[in-house]
């Protein structure tokens, strides 16, 4: 794969205390902008509520909305995704639970949308196996690292989503192909920018899936739809 | 604008309304229409733009704003039967659901040369040669108005007083 790695697979095997140490610094961050912007888009970094829900069109393809379905949210921040589901698919049964590494984030979430079937939770990684599993603008800021070290940490996420997603997941990055224009809010410095083909590569041959790129949604990003075979 | 709403917040949402929909921004606008339908009969301004983040930062503006954005159904427009506020709607939904759409450039004209609110075509931006969908908007100085609504109100005093 044509990833940033010092070497073959080094990209994909960050040692545990650089991946904390990513978890605490991208953590707070997180918390500092809600702090700052309460649940709202730029609390979670994204510019309006138009954006941020063309996105989650992109990331809900994934799913198959004529059975019922359990739903991770990886990154669920202030929990817009579930409020988007209930306005967006009224009628649909979706058993969703909300992650976020910050607590600051979950309590937001819980606040505004927690039901019996709308549950959120603090944590790294998801403690079920669901049928599918979606994340939104998660990999986009790096937080100072290097891009091998930030490389290394979405390899992580994505083979965290793969493990937990018993039918799909799906991604979205910020495209490399603008780089001087976007959406997201920080400085462009700190954002990380990639194109389709490695990510899409590390999904099929590294964890043994099939890809479905799209970058057709009129933003400089694009979403990688996974289909996982088993 | 002008009394509606402060100078500088007039200022900083005419910035981010032009740059919303400069060039550069106008597929994501376009793809926003199509998934969205932002910009229809059935939602306000006011709406669409609260949607579209196109607010002021200070929450106290954003009351006022949103004020001025419902005032504009009062407002009158370059066609026949329409308020300034749907006129806006309009010039947005047939842009942004043309075959080729334009950018779009928001700027103001004063309300006492033309009260009514302008949808055009034309190059607004000196250094592009790029045509773009010119809404205008009019508005009344805020000191002219305030000026004027103390006319008003001496005007109404004096003739209660005469009354007396």
């Amino acid at each position: 794969m044509s990833l940033s790695g010092e070497s073959d697979g080094t990209s994909t095997a960050l040692g545990s205390r650089v991946t904390e140490s990513v978890y605490s610094d991208v953590e707070a961050y997180y918390s500092a902008r809600v702090a700052k912007y309460g649940a709202t888009p730029l609390g979670v970094d994204w510019s309006c509520q138009a954006t941020q829900s063309l996105r989650f069109v992109q990331l809900l393809k994934i799913c198959d909305f004529s059975a019922p379905f359990t739903l991770d949210d990886i990154g669920c921040g202030y929990g817009a995704l579930a409020a988007f589901l209930t306005t967006r698919y009224p009628e649909a049964k979706i058993d969703y639970l909300g992650l976020d590494l910050s607590r600051a984030m979950v309590s937001r979430a819980r606040r505004r949308f927690s039901s019996p079937d709308r549950r959120f939770v603090v944590g790294t990684a998801s403690p079920r196996i669901a049928n599918y599993s979606v994340a939104s603008g998660i990999m986009n800021v790096s937080c100072g690292y290097s891009r091998a070290i930030w490389e290394g940490f979405v390899a992580t996420i994505l083979r965290e989503m793969r493990r937990t997603s018993r039918l799909g997941f799906s991604v979205n990055f910020l495209s490399d192909a603008a780089r001087a224009k976007t959406s997201a809010v920080p400085s462009a410095n700190s954002l990380y920018r990639t194109s389709p083909e490695p990510w899409s590569h590390y999904c099929e041959h590294d964890l043994g899936c099939s890809v479905e790129t799209i970058d057709n949604y009129g933003m400089r990003e694009f979403t990688l739809l996974v289909s996982c075979d088993s | 604008m002008g009394m509606a709403i402060n100078d500088s917040t007039t200022l900083d949402i005419l910035v981010q309304l032009n740059k919303r929909f400069e060039p550069d921004g106008l597929h994501e606008m376009v793809a926003l229409q199509k998934e969205f339908q932002i910009f229809s009969a059935k939602h306000s301004l006011q709406s669409s733009f609260a949607l579209l983040g196109i607010v002021p930062l200070a929450w106290s503006e954003r009351r006022r704003w949103y004020h001025f954005l419902g005032q504009l159904k009062t407002y009158p427009s370059d066609l026949a039967n329409v308020s300034g506020h749907d006129r806006i709607i309009k010039a947005f939904k047939d842009d942004l659901g043309a075959k080729e759409p334009l950018p779009v450039s928001f700027r103001c004209h004063n309300a006492a040369d033309d009260p009514k609110v302008t949808v055009s075509k034309g190059l607004p931006i000196i250094f592009s040669l790029d045509t773009y969908v010119i809404v205008s908007i009019p508005t009344t100085p805020g000191r002219v108005a305030r000026q004027q609504a103390a006319a008003i109100a001496k005007q109404r005093r004096a003739v209660k007083k005469s009354k007396k």
